[in-house]
C-alpha cells in the first residue's frame, strides 16, 4: 500500500518552495496517470511521501500567443487544447493528437504537462510536441531553465527534471503555412485507446519541395525520437518524386534499428510503413489542394 | 389484439435507475457493518505448507481472519463439489482465496491483508486442455482431467465421407473472455435476521444455487438461509458460481463476527477470480456433394474448464448439440470434451458453449461454399433446417415454424446482402477493403434434457385491485420483471400500474431453478401466466355468480369486467373488493413444467430441447490492410422470437447482444500465460464503447411457438452467439484471408497470426 | 495520517469535510455523503461509471482526489431531478428504453449532462463522442444514444 501526505500549492511559489523542502515529493495535476498508478502500486508511484496537489494553480492553465511562439501553461488540459482557437490555428496537429486522448472524462482531467511529465512511450502529445520543437520551461527555488522537449526525455517513463522542478510552460515556435501536419494513431478500438502506434509528422512544402521535415513516431521506439534516417530521405525533394511506401518501409528499418526484433516488431514493421505513408499521402493531398 | 403484451411498455425499474436510487449490492448498509476482502493466491499452481495469520489478526480494527479450517465445508458446486472457498493444501488457479479478513474499514482490512504471511511450494501446473487430457490429475482424488466427454451420433460419418466429392478439415479456436459486467460482485451478509441464520443481500445471478451453496458451507438447512436479489449491475451468466462462493465467504464471517460483512470485488479481484467463457479448441471433418450438399460431418471439441468443473459438465452438451449450425447433415459423429487444467475456471456465460461452435461451424460453411464456388447464401439455402426437417440429434422439428428461411431473407434484404458481396467480390484496390459475411444459428430453448426444468411464481390480488407477483427467476438486468409484469397485466386486464414486482427472495419465492439458458420469458413468463389464471379464474368465478353468468362470458380489459357484447359489468379494483371480503382466494401460485424431452447420453441422440429460436445476423466491414484495424459499419440481426412481448426491450437485447458478439469477435479476450492473467481491468481487458457500434438492424421476427407464453420464446442469448462468426466471414472476403481463430484483433487480421508479449518477469 | 479541510457543494448542498490524503471522490460522495447512485466499475478511469460533473465538467470521480477539489461545486446523478421533476434526460432515458442493468445509467446520464450543457445541438456522432468513456455492457448504445438525442430536442424546444 501506498501511503503519502497530502499538500495543497495554493501558488506556484508555494509548491516550489516545497518542492525545494522536501526530497520525496510527487506532483500530481489531473492525476489521470498518478492515481491508476498508485492503485497498481506501479513502480513509477513509489518512493515517495508527499503528494503535492498543482491541480488548483489557475496561473498554469493559460494558452498566449507571442510574436514567435505560443506559451501553454503546464496544467491546460486536453479539453482546453482541443477548445483553443489559437492551437486550432496554428497547430493543428497538436489539436488532433489531444483529441484521441482518452475520453471526454480524462481530457477534462488530464494535463499537458502530466502527460510530458509521465513520458510514456505511448504519449499522445509527445510526437506532435517533438515535431513542432517544442521547449519545455522548468522552475524552481534555484531558478528556471527551458530545454527542448527531446532533450527532457530522457527514457521510457523517464525525463531530465531535477526533484525539485516542477514544468510550468510549455511553448512551441510559431511556424508559417508552409507547414502541414499530420496525426496518426492505430488502436484497438475506436475510441478509449492507448497507442498500439501513433505518429506525427510535420513538413514545410514550397513549391512542392520539402524543407525541414520532422517525423516522429510515438510507441515505436523506447520513447518517442525523430527518424532521422527518414527525414534526410524526403529533405529537399520533390513530393512528387517521394514514393510515401517506400518511405514507410524506411521508417520501419529505422524503427528495428533502434529497437531490435522485439515481440511487438512483426506487427508494428508493417503497421508503422503503413501509418507513415497514410500521414505522407495525406499531407501531399493537402499540398496539392492548396496549390 | 394484446393491451399490454407486444407493447414497449417502459420498464418497471427504469424510475429507481435514472434516478440513482436503484441500490445494488455494494450500496446497502447496516448498522456495524464490517468490510471482507480475501487474499488471493500468488501462484497458479502451488502446495501451501503454512498460512501465518497471527499478525493480521492483532491489527486493531480486525474482527476476523479465517483459513479453509474455519469452513465448515470447503467444497461447493452446482454439479461436481469441488470449488474451493478458500484454498486448503492446494491452490489450483491463480483466482484461488487463500484467507480472508473482516475489519472496521476497507483500509484495514488490506492491512491486514498484507500482514498474512503464506508459504507456498510451487508445482508444475497443467495449462493447455489438450496436454491435460494426458497430464496427471490435477485434482488429486480424481482419475484423470477429463471433466466430461458428450457425444452425439446421426447415421454413419464414414459412409458420408465416403459419398462425398469434397472433404474439408479445418480447426478453430476460441479464447477466454470475460463477462464485463460492470458492477463488479457485492454481497452483505446479515447474520441472525428475522428467522434466518444468515441473509445475503447482493448481485446475485441466482439465487437458489447461492443458498444452496450457503447453506452446503455453513451445513445449515436450505429454510435457514435468506439470499435476496438487489439491483444487479449485469451478470449474462457470470454472478452464479464466483458470487456463490463469495455469499458463503461473507456468511462464515458474518456468523463469526456476529456483524453484517459486505465483500465487494475490485475490478482486478473480479477479473483474477470469476470464470470465463470457455475457450474451445475444435476440430471439424465436412463432406459434402459437388452440388453443395452436406453429407457428412465430424467434429472434436475440447473446452478449456480451468481448475473447477463448475458449468463444465453442462455447456459443452449444448455445443455437441448445435455444432453442426442449423443444417440437415444426414450423417454426424461429435464428441465434446471439457478438462481440468490449472487455468481461470470456465463456466455459464451468455450463449452458454454456443458462439464457440458457431464461430466454427459457420466459417467452415464459408470455407466449402467457397470451395463449390457457391456463394454464402447459396450453400446454407441449399442445407438448412425446414419444417419437418430431422436435426443432428434426431429430432423431428414439427412443433414449431422452422424460419431459417425467414431470418436469412430478412437479414439480406435490411443490409443488401447479395449485392455488397458481389460489389466485394470483385478486386479491390487502395488502403481498406470492404467484406460483408453472415452467420446462422439454431438454438434450443432453456435449459435442455439434462435438468429439471419447472418454474413457479406467485400472483395476489389487493382488495383494492392492485396486484403483486413475485416469481422464482431473478432480473439480470434484461427486464424481466417487466415482461413478468406485462404477461401479468395482459392475463388479468389491468394497467401495469396496478402490478408491482418484488425482488427474489429464497425465504419466499418458489424454487425455479436458475435464471439462465434464456429460459425466463418461456418458462418463468408460463409460471406467471399460470398464476395470473387461476387469480382470473377464482375473481371471474366470484364476479359470474354476482351477476348470474358463466366465466367464460367475462371479459377483463381496461381495468374492467366486461360481458363478451362490451357491457361494463365492474371495475377490476370493485370486483377484487368485494371478492376480498367475501372470502375468496386471490393469492396464487403458479407452476410451470416444461413440456418433455430426454437425451440418450450413451447413444448420443434425442429430442434435447422442446423448442427452437432462429436467427441470422450479418456484418458488414471495412479492413485497412496496413494495420489490420477492423471496423465494423453495418450489423443485420434477424431474430424469431415467437412473440415479443416487448418490442423495444427487445430491441435492447439485439443492440446489447450485437455489440458482445463483435466484441468476441474482434476485440476480447482474457490473456493468460501459465495460468498468470495479464490484463486485470478494462485498461487492458478492452470491450467496446459507444464509437466501435455499427449500425445495427435489428429485424424482430414473430412465428409465435405452441409452448410459449403468448408464443415467446428467447431472444437473450441468440443474439450474442452469431456476430463473431459473421463479421469473421466478412474480414475474410474482405482481406481473401481466413483467420480460424478469436478474436480478430489488429495481429491476426494484418499478419494472420497473434503476437504474445508474455508476463515478463513475476 | 493527517486530515485535510475540504469545503465543497454537491448537488447544491454545501459539506465542509474532513477526508484523508487517499479518499476519491467517489468515496467522499458513496461512504460519507451516502450518494451512492455514482458507480464504481473500474477504478481507473475506464467504464464512466463514476462520472459526475466537476465544476461544469464530466469526470471520474474514481480519478480524483476529494483533497483536490476544494472549492468546487459537484454534481451527481442525485441531482438531476429537481423539485420531484425528472431531468428530460432522465424522462428520455425510461421511453428510449436506454436502461437494463442499469449500472452505467448514472454516469452516462452525467456525460450525456455535460454535453448538453456545452452543445445543446449535438449530432449523433457528437453523442457517441461524448459517452465514448462510458462502457455499456448491456444496452449496446444505440437506445442510450437515441435518448440522449431525444432529450436535446426536448431541451431545444423547451428553450424556444
Ligand atoms: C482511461 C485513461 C485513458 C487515457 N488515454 C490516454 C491517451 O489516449 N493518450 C495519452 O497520451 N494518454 C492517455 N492517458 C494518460 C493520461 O491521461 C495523460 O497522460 C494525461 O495527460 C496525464 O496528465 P495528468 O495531469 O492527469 O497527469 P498526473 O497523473 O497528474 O501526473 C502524471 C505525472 O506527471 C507529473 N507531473 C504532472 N504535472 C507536472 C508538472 N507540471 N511538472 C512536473 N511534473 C508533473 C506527475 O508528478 C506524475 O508523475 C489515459 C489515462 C487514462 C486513465
Ligand atoms: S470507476 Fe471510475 S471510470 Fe470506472
Ligand atoms: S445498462 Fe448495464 S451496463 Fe449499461
Amino acid at each position: 500500500m501506498i501511503d503519502y501526505e497530502f499538500i495543497k500549492a495554493r501558488s506556484l511559489k508555494e509548491a516550489l518552495d516545497f518542492l525545494g523542502n522536501y526530497e520525496d515529493v510527487k506532483a500530481i495535476a489531473g492525476g489521470t496517470d498518478l492515481i491508476v498508478d498508485i492503485r497498481k502500486e506501479n513502480v513509477r508511484a513509489k518512493g515517495f511521501k508527499r503528494l503535492l496537489d498543482i491541480s488548483g494553480l489557475k496561473e498554469l492553465e493559460f494558452i498566449e500567443k507571442e510574436r514567435d511562439r505560443v506559451v501553454l501553461g503546464a496544467l491546460l488540459t486536453h479539453t482546453s487544447l482541443i477548445e483553443s482557437p489559437i492551437i486550432e490555428q496554428h497547430f493543428p496537429l497538436l489539436a488532433s493528437a489531444a483529441k484521441t486522448i482518452g475520453s471526454p472524462q480524462i481530457r477534462n482531467r488530464g494535463t499537458i504537462g502530466g502527460n510530458i511529465n509521465n513520458a510514456s512511450p505511448a504519449a499522445d502529445l509527445l510526437p506532435p510536441l517533438i515535431a513542432l520543437k517544442a521547449q519545455v520551461k522548468l522552475c524552481s527555488v534555484r531558478g528556471e531553465r527551458t530545454m527542448s522537449l527531446e532533450e527532457f526525455l530522457a527514457g521510457p517513463y523517464k525525463t531530465n527534471r531535477q526533484s525539485d522542478e516542477l514544468m510550468t510552460e510549455v511553448h512551441i515556435p510559431l511556424v508559417n503555412e508552409d507547414y502541414l501536419g499530420n496525426f496518426q494513431k492505430i488502436g484497438r478500438r475506436k475510441a478509449m485507446n492507448i497507442a498500439r502506434l501513433n505518429l506525427a509528422i510535420l513538413l514545410g512544402i514550397n513549391d512542392g519541395t520539402i524543407f525541414d521535415p520532422r517525423v516522429v513516431p510515438g510507441a515505436a521506439t523506447a520513447y518517442p525520437i525523430r527518424f532521422g534516417k527518414v527525414e534526410e530521405a524526403i529533405s529537399g525533394k520533390d513530393i512528387k518524386d517521394i514514393d510515401p511506401v517506400e518511405i514507410g518501409e524506411l521508417a520501419s528499418e529505422e524503427m528495428i534499428s533502434f529497437t531490435g526484433v522485439r515481440w511487438s516488431t512483426p506487427y508494428k514493421r508493417v503497421a508503422l510503413a503503413s501509418l507513415v505513408k497514410r500521414a505522407l499521402e495525406s499531407i501531399f493531398q493537402e499540398a496539392k489542394v492548396d496549390e | 389484439m394484446f393491451s399490454t403484451v407486444n407493447k414497449p411498455v417502459e420498464r418497471i425499474d427504469a424510475y429507481e435507475k435514472v434516478t440513482g436510487r436503484a441500490k445494488y449490492g455494494a450500496d446497502l448498509q447496516f448498522a456495524g457493518m464490517l468490510y471482507g476482502k480475501v487474499l488471493r493466491a500468488r501462484y497458479p499452481s502451488a502446495k501451501i505448507k503454512k498460512i501465518n495469520v497471527e499478525r493480521a489478526r492483532s491489527l486493531p480494527g480486525v474482527w476476523a481472519v479465517m483459513t479453509a479450517e474455519d469452513v465448515p465445508c470447503n467444497e461447493i458446486g452446482v454439479i461436481i463439489q469441488d470449488q474451493q472457498i478458500l484454498a486448503k493444501e492446494r491452490v489450483y488457479y491463480i483466482g484461488d482465496g487463500i484467507a480472508m479478513v473482516a475489519a472496521e474499514s476497507l483500509e484495514t482490512a488490506a492491512r491486514a491483508l498484507e500482514a498474512i504471511e503464506v508459504e507456498y511450494e510451487e508445482i508444475p501446473g497443467v495449462f493447455c486442455p489438450i496436454e491435460a487430457k494426458n497430464e496427471s490429475p490435477i485434482h488429486p482424488d480424481r482419475r484423470d482431467n477429463e471433466i466430461i466427454h458428450h457425444k452425439l451420433r446421426k447415421g454413419d460419418v464414414n459412409k458420408g465421407f465416403a459419398d462425398s466429392d469434397v472433404i474439408l478439415n479445418r480447426e478453430y479456436d476460441t479464447q477466454f473472455v470475460e463477462h464485463g459486467y460492470l458492477e463488479p460482485e457485492a454481497v452483505v451478509a446479515v447474520p441472525h435476521e428475522n428467522g434466518s441464520l444468515v441473509t445475503v443481500y447482493g448481485s446475485v445471478q441466482n439465487i437458489f444455487a447461492t443458498r444452496d451453496a450457503v447453506a452446503r458451507c455453513l451445513k445449515a438447512g436450505l429454510s435457514e438461509i435468506r439470499i435476496v436479489q438487489n439491483h444487479i449491475g449485469g451478470s449474462f451468466g457470470g454472478k452464479d458460481e464466483v458470487v456463490s462462493s463469495m455469499a458463503c465467504r461473507a456468511a462464515i464471517l458474518a456468523l463469526k463476527t456476529n456483524r453484517p460483512v459486505k465483500m465487494v470485488n475490485t475490478r482486478e479481484e473480479s477479473i483474477v477470480e470469476s470464470y470465463k467463457r470457455h475457450p474451445y479448441k475444435m476440430k471439424y471433418k465436412v463432406g459434402a456433394t459437388k452440388d453443395g450438399r452436406l453429407s457428412a460431418m465430424e467434429i472434436e471439441v475440447v473446452a478449456d474448464g480451468g481448475a473447477y468443473a463448475c458449468q463444465t459438465p453442462f455447456v459443452p452438451w449444448r455445443s455437441v448439440v448445435q455444432a453442426t449450425g442449423p443444417y440437415e447433415v444426414p450423417h454426424v459423429k461429435t464428441d465434446t470434451y471439457g478438462y481440468y487444467t490449472n487455468n481461470v475456471y470456465t463456466g455459464a456465460m451468455r450463449g452458454y458453449g454456443s458462439p464457440q461452435v458457431i464461430f466454427a461451424n459457420e466459417s467452415l460453411m464459408d470455407e466449402l461454399a467457397q470451395e463449390l464456388g457457391l456463394s454464402p447464401l447459396e450453400i446454407r439455402m441449399k442445407n438448412i433446417l425446414r419444417n419437418g426437417s430431422v436435426t443432428a440429434s434426431g429430432q423431428k422439428l414439427d412443433r414449431h415454424e422452422v424460419s431459417l428461411a425467414e431470418v436469412i431473407e430478412k437479414a439480406a434484404k435490411a443490409i443488401d446482402f447479395e449485392e455488397k458481396y458481389k460489389r466485394y467480390s470483385k478486386p479491390q484496390s487502395g488502403d481498406t477493403r470492404r467484406g460483408i459475411g453472415m452467420a446462422i444459428s439454431y438454438r434450443g430453448c432453456s435449459l435442455g434434457a439434462e435438468a429439471v426444468d419447472a418454474a413457479g411464481a406467485v400472483l395476489s390480488i389487493q382488495k383494492d385491485g392492485s396486484v403483486y407477483l413475485y416469481s422464482g427467476l431473478a432480473e439480470n438486468g434484461q427486464g424481466l420483471k417487466t415482461v413478468f409484469c406485462q404477461i401479468a397485466a395482459e392475463e388479468l386486464g389491468v394497467g401495469m400500474k396496478h402490478v408491482t414486482f418484488l425482488e427474489a427472495n429464497t425465504l419466499i419465492s418458489p424454487d425455479s431453478g436458475s435464471t439462465v439458458a434464456s429460459r425466463s420469458t418461456l418458462v418463468g413468463g408460463n409460471a406467471v401466466l399460470n398464476a395470473a389464471r387461476r387469480a382470473k379464474d377464482a375473481l371471474s368465478k366470484f364476479v359470474a355468480d354476482q351477476f348470474g353468468l358463466s366465466s367464460s362470458d367475462l371479459v377483463f380489459e381496461d381495468d374492467y369486467l366486461f360481458t363478451l357484447d362490451g357491457k361494463k359489468l365492474i371495475s377490476f379494483a370493485e370486483a377484487a373488493n368485494k371478492a376480498f371480503w367475501a372470502g375468496v382466494q386471490l393469492s396464487h401460485v403458479g407452476w410451470y413444467v416444461a413440456p418433455s424431452i430426454h437425451w440418450d447420453e450413451e447413444a448420443g441422440k434425442g429430442n434435447p430441447y422442446f423448442t427452437y429460436v432462429y436467427a441470422c445476423q450479418m456484418a458488414e466491414v471495412e479492413v485497412d490492410m496496413g494495420t489490420g484495424e477492423v471496423t465494423v459499419l453495418n450489423m443485420a440481426a434477424a431474430h424469431d422470437v415467437g412473440r415479443a412481448i416487448n418490442p423495444e426491450m427487445l430491441k435492447g437485447q439485439i443492440y446489447g447482444g450485437v455489440m458482445m458478439g463483435l466484441g468476441y469477435g474482434i476485440l476480447e479476450e482474457v490473456e493468460i500465460d501459465e495460468g498468470y492473467i495479464l490484463n486485470l481491468n478494462f485498461d487492458n481487458y478492452l470491450m467496446p464503447t459507444s464509437k466501435d457500434m455499427p449500425t445495427i438492424i435489428p429485424i424482430i421476427v414473430e412465428n409465435p411457438d405452441p409452448d410459449g407464453p403468448y408464443g415467446a420464446k428467447s431472444i437473450g442469448e441468440p443474439t450474442l452467439e452469431l456476430g463473431a462468426a459473421a463479421i469473421a466471414n466478412a474480414i475474410a472476403q474482405a482481406t481473401g484471408k481466413r483467420i480460424r481463430s478469436l478474436p480478430l484483433n489488429l495481429e491476426r487480421v494484418l499478419l494472420g497470426y497473434p503476437l504474445k508479449k508474455g508476463r515478463g518477469k513475476k | 495520517m493527517s486530515k485535510i479541510e475540504v469545503n465543497i457543494t454537491v448537488n447544491g448542498a454545501k459539506h465542509r469535510l474532513e477526508v484523508g490524503p487517499k479518499e476519491r471522490l467517489i468515496d467522499t460522495l458513496r461512504e460519507r455523503l451516502h450518494l451512492t447512485g455514482t458507480k464504481e466499475g473500474c477504478g481507473v478511469g475506464e467504464c464512466g461509471a463514476c462520472t459526475v460533473i466537476l465544476d461544469g465538467e464530466a469526470v471520474h470521480s474514481c480519478l480524483i482526489l476529494t483533497a483536490q477539489v476544494d472549492g468546487s461545486e459537484v454534481l451527481t446523478v442525485e441531482g438531476l431531478e429537481v423539485d420531484g421533476r425528472l431531468h428530460p434526460l432522465q424522462e428520455a432515458f425510461i421511453q428510449h428504453h436506454a436502461i437494463q442493468c442499469g449500472f452505467c445509467t448514472p454516469g452516462m446520464l452525467m456525460s450525456a449532462k455535460a454535453l448538453l450543457d456545452k452543445n445543446p445541438n449535438p449530432t449523433r456522432e457528437e453523442i457517441k463522442t461524448a459517452i465514448e468513456g462510458n462502457l455499456c455492457r448491456c444496452t449496446g448504445y444505440e437506445q442510450i444514444i437515441e435518448a440522449i438525442e431525444s432529450a436535446a430536442n426536448e431541451l431545444q424546444a423547451a428553450s424556444h
